[in-house]
């Protein structure tokens, strides 16, 4: 038994349903998973399995036709499209395979954004994203624009982001997707460091190499779990 | 806050694109510069006629006996007109009644006068002067003090001496490099010693004064007038306005009883106020001000379709944005907000430049014409109030459609 409070993430039958056209598509067919805290995950699968329906709604940007989900000792399935963004502003740290930083803004005012949602107020918004930035070691880069800086560097702001806020995880979708290996370890060294912090770590990936860090695979397919494994099972697995 | 972060992307789209900002400005800024310009030229011109002209025209505390109205004003002016067409000419006779009717007045007098004559001094001309007949007292009367020479005299009337004071841009156009005192100048058939020239008014009364030749009244009708006996009208100043409302009741009265007209019968003259001149004016104003609002919200809701049309632009480029925002814990309400803050900021940029164009414009009309300007506080608020509803309005249906954006749609758009 596990302590309530030591579980972030808890899923009982969760189900997601689409419609498209007039065919039901049945992207999720009832998930159980439990995540505690400080826990590395990686979630696995084939496209088509559900990881992504799985991930939007972890990270509460969606939500299930049926099942429950906790967040963080909350329960998060019922609630509306205000009370969702809340919880991702302050539960949730989103890292995109696409970096998603604004163009426009500087690498400080990126790592601002979710703390203007918080409504903090502009002092301790820029103190709190020095830090964060300084955490991904970029605190020397703050005033560059996303086109100024590198693909790794624009990753480690977009880390940042994530972490400005304090969320109970990160959730990483293909945060390496877009970079080359070195670079591409050098980002995953900022999530191993995150981890040792005591960070919680959910990463989407299809790449073998990546789940290796992590201390848990999770593998989908056909909308159900698959298989919940050490990285190493999992690795040789899809070799 | 978050309406600051809306400010500031607006501020940085007007930069980052400033000819296009231009031209999505357009219509708001033509709307206000037009609205601006218009209400500080037509407030100029109120002060401008309240203060100086109606003033300078009638006099303080000053009515005059007509035959007729000389200012048309409203609708109704068309009937009356006709029936003041009848109204006998003024006299001599008149003269005497009115006189005797306010015996107190501080100050009296009668005129004739004929615009657009031409005199001549040698080979020089000037065309379209005015030859006014003036009593003893004229120009006492109309405050027209001389810069040379002298005033007539109640000699100069008695006798009917052929003597005259012109103005200044008469004496500058017949003698530019002598003094008119002492010369002879023709006017038709008859010719007349200037004796003095009267100071320069200047400005768009000086059409009046500047350009007038005065003589006795008793020379006007020995040698150019061809309705002898006739009057043009009769000028009674008083020291206050009670006084000058009183002088009126009594003038009205005796004019009446002399011309023996029963109670309900219409006068047969007219008594004319510096507020005839004003009502005239305040007619103009009520169409121009009528007209105004027409005009600018014409510009003003293309300005702000333009405006809606670049917005709904800006947000189908920044979907990937807006699913941004929303992960990282943007509401609805929030990305409403940047929406309108940026399109409220668009519109009141569009509205401080067409605030700036406008008073540019008043200035320019102001420095360029005698027409005078002055731009009054209030319509600039009103300007950026309508810059604002502008901004809103025109924000409301591109806010709407971001902020309801789904986030995994958002964030997958490409």
């Amino acid at each position: 038994m596990t302590e309530p409070n030591d579980v972030v993430i808890q899923t009982h039958d969760l189900k997601k349903h689409y419609e498209m056209g007039t065919e039901l598509v049945r992207a999720l067919r009832g998930v159980d998973v439990e995540i505690r805290r400080n826990e590395y995950i990686a979630i696995m699968g084939p496209s088509g399995s559900g990881k992504s329906t799985l991930m939007n709604l972890i990270g509460c940007l969606d939500t299930p036709t049926s099942g429950e989900y906790i967040l963080n000792g909350q329960a998060v399935q019922d609630l509306d499209d205000d009370e969702l963004a809340r919880i991702r502003n302050r539960e949730i740290g989103f890292v995109f395979q696409t970096f998603n930083l604004l163009p426009r803004a500087t690498a400080l005012h990126n790592v601002e954004l979710p703390l203007i949602y918080a409504g903090v107020s502009a002092r301790h918004r820029i103190e709190r994203a020095k830090e964060a930035l300084a955490q991904v070691d970029l605190a020397d880069r703050m005033n560059h624009k996303p086109n100024e800086l590198s693909g790794g560097q624009r990753q480690r702001v977009a880390i940042a982001r994530a972490l400005v806020n304090g969320p109970s995880i990160i959730l990483a979708d293909e945060p390496t997707g877009n970079l080359d290996s070195v670079t591409s370890e050098e980002i995953m060294t900022v999530f191993d460091g995150l981890h040792d912090a005591g960070q919680t770590i959910i990463m989407v990936t299809h790449e073998p190499h990546i789940t290796a860090h992590a201390a848990r695979v999770i593998t989908l397919r056909d909308g159900m779990i698959e298989s919940h494994d050490a990285p190493r099972t999992a690795a040789a697995q899809s070799v | 806050m978050r309406i600051l972060e809306g400010i500031r992307i607006a501020l940085q789209q007007i930069w980052a694109h400033k000819l296009k900002s231009v031209f999505t400005l357009i219509g708001v800024i033509i709307g206000i510069t037009f609205l601006i310009a218009v209400i500080t030229v037509v407030e100029g011109m109120n002060r401008y006629v309240q203060d100086d002209f109606a003033g300078a025209i009638f006099g303080v505390n000053t009515f005059t006996v007509v035959r007729r109205s000389q200012v048309q004003t409203g609708a109704e002016s068309e009937e009356r007109r006709r029936r003041q067409l009848r109204n006998p000419y003024l006299t001599m006779h008149d003269v005497e009644v009115v006189r005797r009717a306010v015996p107190d007045a501080w100050r009296f007098s009668y005129s004739v006068d004929r615009g657009f004559s031409r005199v001549t001094y040698n080979e020089r001309s000037r065309k379209n002067i005015r030859v006014i007949g003036g009593s003893d007292g004229y120009e006492a009367m109309q405050g027209w003090d001389v810069a040379e020479g002298r005033s007539l005299s109640p000699l100069d009337e008695r006798r009917a001496l052929k003597v005259a004071v012109i103005g200044a841009d008469i004496a500058e156009k017949l003698f530019p490099d002598v003094s008119p005192v002492g010369k002879r100048i023709r006017l038709g058939s008859t010719r007349l010693e200037i004796v003095g020239v009267w100071e320069r008014q200047g400005g768009l009364l000086g059409v009046i004064r500047d350009a007038s030749v005065l003589v006795p009244i008793s020379t006007y009708r020995e040698t150019m007038a061809w309705r002898r006996n006739s009057i043009e009208e009769i000028q009674v100043k008083s020291r206050s306005i009670e006084e000058m409302q009183a002088a009126m009741m009594e003038v009205e009265g005796a004019l009446r009883r002399d011309r023996k007209l029963r109670p309900g019968e219409e006068n047969t003259f007219w008594l004319q106020t510096s507020s005839d001149l004003l009502g005239t004016w305040e007619t103009i104003n009520k169409i121009l001000f009528a007209a105004l609002p027409g005009l600018v919200s014409i510009s003003l809701v293309v300005g702000g379709i333009v405006i809606m049309n670049i917005m709904l632009l800006s947000v189908a480029g920044r979907i990937r944005e807006i699913g941004v925002r929303k992960a990282l814990g943007a509401r609805r309400r929030d990305i409403l907000f940047q929406f309108l803050a940026e399109s409220s900021t668009l519109s009141l940029a569009g509205a401080a430049i067409g605030i700036g164009l406008g008073i540019a414009m008043g200035k320019t009309v102001d420095a360029l014409t005698p027409l005078p300007a002055s731009v009054p506080m209030w319509s600039v608020v009103v300007s950026l109030v309508l810059g604002l509803v502008v901004g809103v309005g025109s924000g409301i249906y591109p806010a709407y459609r971001a902020a309801k954006q789904d986030p995994i749609v958002a964030l997958r758009y490409e």
